[in-house]
């Protein structure tokens, strides 16, 4: 398809619809102005110049120095001007760079500005100080000059800095530490920081981008900025309670900051209720007492107190503890406890589920017992007495009825 | 008045007891009887092993659903043994005494140095030793069928439950050999013994259990307002039904090749708590479950056997 425009175009080209326009403007809006521009020319002075915006500057050590100048003709013909630097102390090194390649003179066309930049690189070792210097431009017999002066300063050293929110947490070794840190180059360039932990044996330290996921060894951050990390630190199992200090760094260049960080482990007791001999299964005859040993142990790293049993056994059952109550089991240490039950009269042969459960202060562990009951023998001696009667039953028989 | 007898009264009884065994394995009509037994056991063990390879991949006790598997239009071989079995049992027995009397020879076999102890000891260990001869052929040909078809061997607990089966068979068949030979002593025509022996059968293993609930209904009548009238009248009615050794044999194969039976009787919900079901009881356990049952049908064998004996002994045998 061909829109209405492209069609215009077509039928009417370009230049024959502008030219007069142009032509028409011309005319209409040049006349007074160029009679007050020339009017102006020839009050302004005439003569070449070579300037710059500002002539006294400073720079830190090590820096290359760069100047803007500007060479400008006024109302003269086309000067060529011969450039250079006088005044640098020795070890200086200058160049003066015009349209982008290194430049020795420079022609500036009558009423034009031609665009120089001087680059002037210190030594290594300059001191700090004031060093005065000209650009000279020779044109013709005219001399140009340009003095400028150059502070030497002290250079600014990279700085960056580290900050918690929050640098002290509290928890259980099952816990998670999660530090908020903010990382901030305060320096006056662009750094690429790496990240470094000191935490006690076994603890794992990972630094992780604000709300990101991944894991860093390192970050850039840009001069004056700042980024969130997020500092997890994972205490090993096991570990006792007691405060730890994770140390945390962070080095860009010359420049390093470190953090401390504090962690407050509490301790926590845990349960583990097993049965006789590891084994979660035993035998029991109906409405008979049977005792078994159950191992209590505190795998935790805080004593357990206080700890009370009970179970739930099928009705008519009878459990009883000994002791009822353990008042304290230190951590890794176990304690036997005797469970004494005893099926009802009534059950059933067979397997039974009765659920014992060690409860203590802030610990609890249960154990799914399995209890095959056996019924009492008491019935078989009755069915051997059946038998034994029938059989007197038959002795009889004989002795009466025996014949010869 | 009771006179002092002169050597054992068991002078003769093995003679007896072999010659007996021997006479019934040459007759025709034992023959046919095994051939029956054998014939629809081997048909339900055929189905039952079809049926187990179809549809159950794992049992911890695959050979003991060999003997309960039932597959349509088959029962199943315990089932099968129930029925059959007192068929055996009757045809071994039924013609035991009053069969010497109406050939003559009860006088003759009397006139050698034996008591009429050994005689009648002898007829019922011999029809023994055919029954045992009979079930352990039936059970080792259930055995070796099934670890040919399925190719597994049986388990320790598998063969120590198949072999207290076999007892509780020998035991039940030994009961319907007890009755047959009660029959044989008191009728003398051996198609009335014959006939009675068959009676008895049809209406314990068939009529038995229908008529146990009308029986306990009318002896225990439920009272609405009590539910324990209910739980004794269950309880009433399962005593009654227990008279039948067919019941009883149906309870023991249970207890025996269903290892997760754990009682035979009525269960209350409280009981069952907590416990947990489907799991196996040890074979000890099934055995005390099943041994009031296998003592009971015990006792009935000796009694049975008695009422024999002491009838026989004074039973006028000259004819």
């Amino acid at each position: 398809m061909i829109s209405a425009p492209s069609l215009v175009a077509r039928i009417f080209p370009k230049t024959l619809l502008i030219v007069p326009f142009v032509a028409a403007g011309l005319m209409a809006a040049t006349p007074p102005p160029a009679l007050a521009q020339e009017a102006a020319k020839a009050e302004a002075a005439k003569g070449l110049w070579l300037t710059t915006a500002y002539p006294e500057f400073a720079a830190q050590a090590g820096d290359t120095v760069k100047v803007d100048l500007s060479l400008a003709n006024a109302g003269l013909p086309p000067q060529r001007v011969e450039l250079k630097v006088d005044g640098l102390p020795e070890g200086w090194t200058w160049e003066i760079d015009g349209g982008g390649r290194a430049v020795t003179a420079a022609m500036a066309a009558t009423d034009k500005t031609v665009d120089l930049s001087l680059n002037v690189t210190p030594p290594k070792d300059v001191k700090t100080g004031s060093f005065p210097f000209e650009v000279t431009g020779n044109a013709d017999g005219t001399q140009l000059k340009l003095p400028l002066t150059l502070t030497m300063r002290e250079s600014e050293p990279a700085k960056l800095s580290l900050k918690a929110d929050l640098p002290a947490l509290r928890g259980t070794p099952k816990s998670s530490f999660d530090f908020q840190v903010t990382a901030k180059n305060d320096g006056q360039e662009d750094s690429t920081v790496n990240l470094l932990a000191k935490a006690p044996a076994g603890f794992q330290v990972t630094f992780k981008e604000g709300y990101g996921t991944q894991e860093l060894t390192s970050l850039p951050i840009e001069a004056g900025k700042s980024k969130n990390l997020k500092v997890s630190v994972q205490p090993p199992d096991g570990v006792e309670a007691g405060q730890y200090p994770v140390a945390i760094a962070a080095t860009g260049g010359d420049a390093t900051a470190e953090l401390q960080l504090a962690l407050d482990i509490t301790g926590q007791p845990k349960l583990a209720l097993s049965g006789p001999g590891g084994r979660l299964s035993g035998q029991a005859t109906a409405g008979e007492k049977r005792s078994f040993t159950f191992t209590l142990q505190n795998s935790g790293t805080a004593p357990a107190r206080d700890i009370g049993f009970s179970a739930s056994p099928p009705s008519g059952w009878e459990v009883k503890f000994d002791p009822e109550k353990i008042p304290e089991i230190a951590p890794g240490q176990t304690s036997d406890v005797s469970v004494a039950m005893t099926p009802s009269d009534k059950a059933i042969a067979g397997d039974y589920v009765v659920a014992v459960r060690a409860n203590g202060d802030g610990a609890s562990d249960n154990a799914s017992f399995r209890v095959t009951v056996e019924t009492s023998t008491v019935w078989g001696v009755t069915g051997l007495g059946v038998i034994a009667a029938a059989v007197m039953v038959l002795g009889f028989g004989i002795s009466r009825y025996g014949r010869r | 008045m009771p006179r002092q007898r002169e050597g054992s009264p068991f002078t003769g009884l093995a003679t007896v007891a072999l010659k007996e065994a021997a006479d019934h394995m040459t007759s025709a009509r034992i023959h046919l009887v095994l051939l029956l037994i054998f014939l629809t056991a081997v048909g339900a063990v055929y189905a039952a092993i079809g049926e187990v390879t179809a549809t159950i991949g794992e049992d911890q006790f695959l050979f003991l659903r060999l003997f309960t598997t039932a597959r349509d239009p088959l029962p199943s071989f315990v089932a099968f043994l129930g029925f059959l079995l007192p068929l055996v049992a009757i045809a071994l027995g039924f013609d035991a005494i009053n069969g010497e009397h109406n050939r003559r020879t009860l006088s003759r076999v009397l006139a050698q140095p034996i008591y009429r102890d050994a005689l009648l000891a002898g007829k019922f260990v011999g029809g023994l030793i055919v029954i045992a001869l009979c079930l352990l052929t039936l059970w080792l040909l259930v055995t070796g069928m099934g670890i040919l078809l399925t190719g597994l061997p049986p388990s320790g607990e598998e063969v120590l439950r198949g072999l207290a089966f076999l007892l509780a068979s020998f035991v039940y068949a030994g009961v319907w050999l007890a009755v047959a030979l009660v029959c044989s002593t008191l009728f003398r025509a051996p198609a009335t013994s014959a006939l009675a022996a068959l009676t008895l059968w049809l209406i314990l293993t068939l009529f038995w259990s229908m008529l146990a609930p009308l029986v306990a209904g009318a002896l225990a009548p439920i009272d609405p307002l009590d539910p324990m009238t209910q739980v004794h009248q269950l309880e009433l009615q399962k005593a009654f039904a227990r008279i039948s050794p067919n019941v009883l044999y149906g309870e023991m194969t249970l207890g025996l090749l269903n290892p997760a039976t754990r009682s035979l009787g009525l269960v209350f919900t409280a009981q069952l708590q907590n416990a947990l079901l489907g799991a196996p009881l040890p074979v000890s356990q099934s055995l005390m479950l099943i041994w009031p049952q296998l003592a009971g049908m015990i006792a009935a064998l000796l009694v049975l056997f008695t009422i024999a004996y002491v009838s026989f002994q004074r039973q006028e045998i000259r004819a």
